[in-house]
């Protein structure tokens, strides 16, 4: 198991259900990176990890947890 | 599946439909004392090289340069391909080596044709096993989770 997990999915869900494709978009990376990071397959840089808090306006804390 | 991932299945695809080709040809007209002695041949064979890599690049360079289309995991998978480009070279030119000196071992003479096809041949793995590094990377990457 990854020890860095993520709540993309549900950040998603809370924001009128934005699609994997539109956070790309807006996160600069392609959907199939959101699915991969959605599925806890890929551990995305500190970028791009930023960029994706930035879209929801939330800490990176809230998007992404450490579980050491 | 990926942008990339779709390009270097193509890409693939297109390199072994050259390869095959170009084995083709080889069967079907001859040696390579004839390849070495007919320019026809040897046209055919650079039509097929030329054509091949210039299609290699038209899938997998050009359109990848367009913004969007490779992220930061997309560039980690191609950063790791050269790994398997490398022993996909390195064992072709073992078998070359192996090959030609059990073969030309009672003459010692080689002919210098063999340079042109080792060249050839290197060139075509090389093309082939970078699309089929980039798809093994997306499928450890899928699988290591």
């Amino acid at each position: 198991m990854p020890s860095i997990t993520n709540r993309i999915r549900r950040l998603r869900f809370d924001h009128n259900e934005i699609t994997q494709e539109e956070l790309a978009e807006r996160a600069g990376c392609t959907r199939q990176t959101i699915i991969a990071l959605e599925q806890g397959k890929y551990v995305p840089s500190i970028e791009l990890a930023f960029k994706i808090a930035r879209v929801f306006g939330v800490k990176l804390e809230e998007v992404f947890q450490y579980e050491g | 599946m990926a942008p990339l991932q779709k390009r270097a299945w193509w890409g693939l695809i297109t390199g072994m439909a050259f390869t095959i080709a170009f084995i083709l040809v080889f069967f079907l007209m001859g040696s390579i004392e004839k390849f070495d002695r007919d320019i026809t041949f040897r046209m055919i064979i650079d039509v097929l090289l030329i054509g091949g890599l210039v299609a290699n690049l038209a899938i997998m360079n050009v359109p990848l340069k367009k913004p969007g289309m490779v992220d930061e995991r997309d560039k980690i998978i191609i950063d790791r391909a050269p790994r398997v480009q490398w022993l996909a070279v390195v064992f072709t030119l073992v078998a070359w080596v192996i090959g030609l000196n059990e073969a030309y071992q009672e003459t010692d003479l080689i002919p210098a044709v063999f340079l042109y096809v080792v060249f050839m041949s290197v060139l075509i793995v090389s093309t082939l096993a970078q699309c089929l590094g980039i798809i093994i990377g997306y499928w450890r990457m899928n699988r290591n989770a």
